[in-house]
C-alpha cells in the first residue's frame, strides 16, 4: 500500500481596480454607505441593458498575459442563470465558454524547489450584491453588484498546503504588481475556494470544495485538515462525496455545507446583449508593454546587486518602494538600506507615501551617490532627512549648510584639545580607568558641535588627545 | 368635435404654423376619440392630464417649423419604459410598476416634442400573436370588432387603424409590428436589428427584439423612423449609421427594381384571397418596369422552430428578473425565499408567459443547450446567409405578411401553436436581422385588410419606403 497523495486546485476571485463597474456604468466603490453607487441597471429595472467596461477587459487581459495564458482574442460573454436575491438580473454575466485566457502557469518555489502550477483559465465576470442577514430579514447592498471580477482557476497541480500557499502568494504578488487588483483578502477583494482530493494512485480522488477561506495561512490549514479528514474517511472504508464545505477557523476543521447535486444547471448561453469584443494584436502588445517588471525579475536584479535576501523580500513586499527603485542606477545596497530603514520609518510615522514627499528620484540618486562616495555620513543623512523630505531645497545646498555648520578635522582637533585641557578632573578619572569620563568628554564635544560631527571621528581624536596627556 | 386628426401630418403641421390650431386641440380630439372607442381596449394606461398640460405648454411656445412631428400625438406600446407613466407589459407582474427612467426612444420622442397619449395594449410581455394574452383583456380590431387585432403590438395597431392617434410605436420580435399592421390595414416597419436602441424596451428575446413605427401611411412611417434611429451607447447592439432621411426616395418610380418572391411565401399555407391580392401587386410591379422572379429559398420553413428555441431560451433568462425581490408583483403568501419566487411568478405571470419560460428553460438545460440552442443559432446563421445570397441579386423580397386575414376573437384559444403559425411568414426577417415592412394591399370580401410584406437588405429602409409608397399610391 502506497501513501496518500493530496492534490489541490484553487479558484481565486479578484476584484479589478476599475473606476466603474463591469457591465453597469455606476461607480465601483463599496464598503461605505449601502446602495449609493447604483443606477437603474444595477437594479435590473425592466428594459435596462448592460454596457461593457473596456478598462475591465484590459485588466483581465493584463492578468491573463502576466499569468502566461493563451489569449482568446474574441472576447464573448455568457449568461449564468440562477435565482438568488443577491443576483438582480437572475443571471450573472460571465465567460463560461471562451474565457479570456487559458493554459497559463505560475512558477512557485517551495523549499528551494521550483514548480509550475497550471492555470486552467482566467475569465471576467461581475460580482453579486452583498447580502446581510439579521433576525428574519435580509438586506442587500447593490454597491457591490456588478463589481468587476476575474476568476482564476488553477489545475489541480499542488500537492500540499505549502505549494498552495506559495501559489497564492505568487498570484497575489503578480496581480498587485500588474495593478490588476489590490488583492486584500481580509476585505474580500481576493477570495479563495479550494478543491482538495486524496488518492494512492495517479488517478485523482473525489474532490471536495472548501469555500471562501479568509487568508492564505487559513488556506494552508484548511488543506491540511481537509486532506487528513479525507484520508481518515477512506481508511475507515468510507467514500468521499463531491460536496461543498467551509473552514471553521476556531475549530480548525472543515464543515459540510451541502452535497453537490449532479451537474448544477446554470443554463449557460451566449449573452445576446453584448456583441463580441475583438482584441486587436496591437492592443494586446500595448497591454504587454504596460506590464511592469514582475516580482521574480526584480528579485533577480536585487540579488545580483548584492542585497541581502531578507531585504529583497522586504522590497518585494513593499511595491511602492520597489517601484521607486526601478531604473535606479546607483548603489542598490545603500539605496535599499535607506529606503527600508530611515525613510520607511519616516513614511510610517508621517503616514505619507514616498511619492508625496519632496524626495524625488533624482534627489534620492544624488543622496545615495554622496553616501556612496562618503561625502556625507549616515549621521548627516539622518539630520538632513526631514529637510530632504519636506522641502524642495537643493540637496547640494542642504549638505553644504550642514557641513559649514560642522567642523573640519583640524577644527575638531583644536576643539578636542580645548575641552580636554579645561576638564583636568575628567582626564584624571580617565587615567584612573573610569569609563564615565570619556563619555562625559564626548558629550561636551558633541554639545559644542551641536551634534554635527561624526562620533567615530570625535572618539578617535579624543583617544589620541588623551593618550598625549 | 373637429376632425383634425384625420388630416395628414404635413397638413396638421401647416395648421400649427399658421396658428389655426394648437396641440391642445389635437390632444383633446385624441382623448375624445379614445373615450368614444373605449371598447377597442387599445390603451392600458392613458397619460391624459400630463399630455394636456404638456400640450398647453407647447402651445405657448414657438412652433418648430422644420419639425413636422412637433406637437403630434403618439401612442407607445406598453413594453417601452416611460418615466412616471405606468409600464405594465400587459402583465399582472408589472400592474403597478412605474419606471424611473425613459427608454432611449422615449427620450427621442420627447426631444422632438411629440405628445405621449398613453401606453398601448399588447400580448403579455409581447408573447403572442393576437394580443389576447394581455392581463387587461384583448384589444379589438377597429375594422370588425369581433376580430383579433393581431399581436403582440395589437393596441398600437388598433389605435392607428381606429384613427385614435396618428403615430404609434410597436415592437417586433417575431412579427409583432407587421402582423397586427396587416390584420388592421396599417403601415408597420420593423427596422434593421440595431437601427433603434432597445434601451428601455422590456426584453422578450434580446437578439430579435426591435422597436418600430406604426402609422397610417408610408410617408409618416418614414418620418417617425427618422426620429427614433441612432447608435446608443446604452445599447451595445445598436448600430453606428450615418444620419439619413428615410423619406428621400419617396415619390421616385420603381423602374428596374429586381424583386424576388420565395415560393414558400405563395405556397398552400397562404389562403387564396391573399395570393390573389399579391398577384395583383405583381402585375403592378411588372407593368411599371420592375422585374419579379419566383425563387426557392432554403430554411424559410424552419423559421418558426428556430424562433421557438431562440426566443423562448432568451425569454426564460430575460424574465428571471421578475422575482418579486426588487420591483413589481410579490406574492404575499410565502414562508421562504424559494416559495416567494415560486408564488410570485405563478401568480404574476399569465399562462402563455409561463409556458414559454418553461419551454425556454428546458431548451437551455444541460445538454439541451447544445442539442437545441447552439444548433438553432447555426441554422439561424445559415438562414442569414441565404438571405444575403438572394440580396446579391435582388433589391427586395416580397410576399404576404400573413397566411389569413384576422380571425375571430374567440377562435383557436386553446391551441398555443396556432399563435406561432400566424407569424410564419414574418419570423425569418427577425432571424436574419433584416428590415421588414407591412403595407395594406387590399381587403377580402368581408372588408378585412390584407397586408403586403416587403423585406429589404440590412439598412435599406429608405428604398423600402420608396417601393412601398409607390405601391401605396397605385393600390389606392
Amino acid at each position: 500500500m502506497g501513501e496518500y497523495k493530496t492534490r489541490v486546485g484553487i479558484e481565486v476571485h479578484c476584484e479589478l481596480k476599475t473606476n466603474s463597474k463591469m457591465f453597469v456604468d455606476s461607480i465601483n466603490n463599496y464598503g461605505g454607505m449601502a446602495n449609493v453607487n447604483i443606477n437603474e441597471i444595477d437594479f435590473a429595472l425592466p428594459g435596462t441593458l448592460p454596457c461593457v467596461n473596456e478598462y475591465g477587459i484590459m485588466l483581465g487581459l493584463k492578468a491573463a498575459l502576466a499569468l502566461n495564458c493563451t489569449i482568446n482574442k474574441k472576447v464573448v460573454f455568457d449568461r449564468k442563470n440562477y435565482f438568488y436575491p443577491d443576483l438582480p438580473k437572475g443571471y450573472q454575466i460571465t465567460q463560461a465558454r471562451n474565457p479570456i485566457g487559458v493554459n497559463g502557469y505560475v512558477e512557485i518555489e517551495v523549499e528551494g524547489k521550483k514548480k509550475k502550477i497550471g492555470i486552467h483559465d482566467i475569465h471576467i465576470e461581475e460580482d453579486t450584491c452583498k447580502s446581510t442577514h439579521a433576525d428574519t430579514k435580509s438586506y442587500l447592498d447593490f454597491n457591490r453588484n456588478g463589481v468587476p471580477l476575474i476568476e482564476i482557476v488553477s489545475e489541480p497541480d499542488m500537492e500540499n498546503e505549502k505549494e498552495a500557499m506559495a501559489y497564492l502568494e505568487k498570484l497575489k504578488e503578480i496581480l498587485l504588481y500588474t495593478n490588476v487588483s489590490d488583492c486584500k483578502m481580509e476585505e474580500g477583494s481576493m477570495r479563495c475556494d479550494v478543491n482538495v482530493s486524496v488518492s494512492k494512485t495517479e488517478t485523482l480522488g473525489t474532490r471536495t470544495e472548501t469555500k471562501n477561506i479568509g487568508s492564505i495561512s487559513s488556506v494552508g490549514r484548511a488543506i491540511l485538515v481537509e486532506s487528513n479528514r479525507q484520508i481518515q474517511e477512506l481508511e475507515q472504508g468510507n467514500t468521499i462525496q463531491e460536496e461543498t464545505r467551509r473552514f471553521d477557523e476556531k475549530q480548525n476543521r472543515t464543515i459540510l455545507m451541502r452535497v453537490k447535486e449532479t451537474g448544477n444547471d446554470y443554463r449557460y448561453f451566449p449573452e445576446p446583449d453584448i456583441p463580441p469584443y475583438i482584441l486587436e494584436d496591437t492592443f494586446i502588445d500595448e497591454v504587454k508593454e504596460k506590464i511592469e517588471v514582475l516580482p521574480d525579475e526584480r528579485r533577480e536584479i536585487y540579488r545580483q546587486a548584492g542585497i541581502q535576501s531578507i531585504n529583497i523580500e522586504k522590497l518585494i513586499a513593499n511595491k511602492e518602494i520597489s517601484d521607486y527603485l526601478r531604473n535606479f542606477s546607483g548603489n542598490l545596497v545603500i539605496a535599499s538600506n535607506l529606503l527600508l530603514g530611515e525613510i520607511s520609518a519616516y513614511l510610517n510615522k508621517t503616514g505619507k507615501k514616498i511619492g508625496d514627499t519632496f524626495l524625488s528620484k533624482e534627489k534620492f540618486a544624488l543622496l545615495v551617490d554622496k553616501l556612496d562616495r562618503k561625502e556625507i555620513n549616515n549621521q548627516i543623512f539622518k539630520e538632513i532627512l526631514i529637510e530632504l523630505m519636506e522641502t524642495d531645497h537643493d540637496i547640494n545646498k542642504i549638505v553644504e549648510n550642514k557641513k559649514s555648520a560642522s567642523f573640519t578635522e583640524e577644527e575638531l582637533k583644536v576643539l578636542v584639545a580645548r575641552i580636554v585641557s579645561s576638564n583636568p578632573q575628567s582626564v584624571e578619572d580617565y587615567k584612573a580607568g573610569k569609563d564615565r569620563a570619556i563619555k562625559y568628554l564626548m558629550g561636551q564635544i558633541m554639545k559644542e558641535t551641536k551634534g554635527s560631527s561624526d562620533p567615530t571621528l570625535v572618539n578617535r581624536l579624543l583617544q589620541e588627545e588623551l593618550a598625549r596627556k | 368635435m373637429n376632425r383634425y386628426l384625420d388630416l395628414s401630418i404635413p397638413e396638421i403641421h401647416e395648421l400649427f404654423v399658421n396658428h389655426k390650431i394648437t396641440p391642445v386641440d389635437l390632444v383633446e380630439e385624441c382623448y375624445h376619440r379614445i373615450e368614444e372607442n373605449s371598447d377597442l381596449n387599445c390603451f392600458i394606461t392613458l397619460n391624459k392630464s400630463e399630455a394636456l398640460e404638456y400640450a398647453k405648454k407647447l402651445g405657448e411656445e414657438k412652433v418648430e417649423e422644420d419639425n413636422l412631428l412637433w406637437g403630434i400625438p403618439i401612442a407607445i406600446k406598453d413594453n417601452i419604459s416611460t418615466k412616471n407613466i405606468r409600464t405594465t407589459c400587459a402583465s399582472r407582474m408589472l400592474e403597478n410598476y412605474v419606471p424611473i427612467y425613459d427608454a432611449t426612444v422615449v427620450e427621442k420622442i420627447k426631444s422632438k416634442k411629440m405628445i405621449i397619449i398613453g401606453k398601448t395594449n399588447m400580448d403579455e410581455f409581447a408573447m403572442g400573436s393576437t394580443s389576447r394574452t394581455s392581463y387587461f383583456g384583448a384589444p379589438k380590431n377597429p375594422i370588425d370588432k369581433t376580430k383579433i387585432t393581431g399581436g403582440s403590438s395589437g393596441g398600437s395597431a388598433a389605435c392607428i387603424a381606429g384613427a385614435l392617434t396618428p403615430l404609434a410605436l410597436g415592437t417586433d420580435t417575431g412579427g409583432s409590428i407587421r402582423q397586427p399592421a396587416s390584420y388592421t390595414g396599417i403601415v408597420g416597419m420593423k427596422p434593421t436589428y440595431g437601427r433603434v436602441s432597445r434601451y428601455g424596451l422590456i426584453a422578450f428575446a434580446s437578439s430579435l427584439d426591435q422597436i418600430g413605427p406604426m402609422t397610417r401611411n408610408v410617408y409618416e412611417n418614414a418620418l417617425l423612423l427618422n426620429e427614433i434611429v441612432g447608435k446608443d451607447k446604452k445599447d451595445l447592439t445598436s448600430r453606428e449609421c450615418e444620419r439619413e432621411d428615410f423619406t428621400r426616395f419617396i415619390g421616385k418610380d420603381i423602374h428596374g427594381m429586381k424583386i424576388a418572391i420565395p415560393n414558400y411565401f405563395v405556397s398552400n399555407i397562404v389562403s387564396n384571397e391573399i395570393i390573389q391580392k399579391l398577384d395583383h401587386v405583381v402585375e403592378i410591379l411588372k407593368s411599371n418596369g420592375a422585374e419579379v422572379d419566383y425563387i426557392d429559398m432554403k430554411y424559410l420553413d424552419q423559421a418558426v422552430t428556430l424562433y421557438q428555441i431562440i426566443a423562448m431560451g432568451e425569454a426564460s433568462s430575460n424574465l428571471a428578473r421578475f422575482d418579486g425581490v426588487k420591483f413589481g408583483y410579490r406574492s404575499s403568501q410565502s414562508d421562504s425565499i424559494e416559495e416567494m419566487y415560486a408564488n410570485t411568478r405563478c401568480e404574476g405571470f399569465g399562462s402563455e408567459v409561463k409556458r414559454r419560460i418553461m419551454v425556454g428553460s428546458y431548451l437551455l438545460s444541460g445538454e439541451n443547450a447544445k442539442i437545441y440552442y447552439d444548433k438553432a443559432l447555426a441554422i439561424r446563421n445559415a438562414m442569414k446567409e441565404e438571405f444575403d445570397r438572394v440580396f446579391q441579386e435582388y433589391d427586395f423580397i416580397l410576399g404576404p405578411t400573413t397566411t389569413t386575414v384576422a380571425y375571430n376573437l374567440d377562435e383557436s384559444l386553446d391551441d398555443p401553436r396556432k399563435s406561432f403559425m400566424d407569424d410564419v411568414l414574418v419570423i425569418p426577417v427577425n432571424m436574419a436581422g433584416l428590415p421588414g415592412l407591412n403595407i395594406p394591399m387590399g381587403e377580402n370580401d368581408d372588408h378585412m385588410p390584407i397586408g403586403l410584406h416587403i423585406i429589404g437588405n440590412r439598412l435599406e429602409e429608405a428604398r423600402m419606403y420608396q417601393i412601398a409608397s409607390f405601391l401605396e399610391n397605385k393600390l389606392k
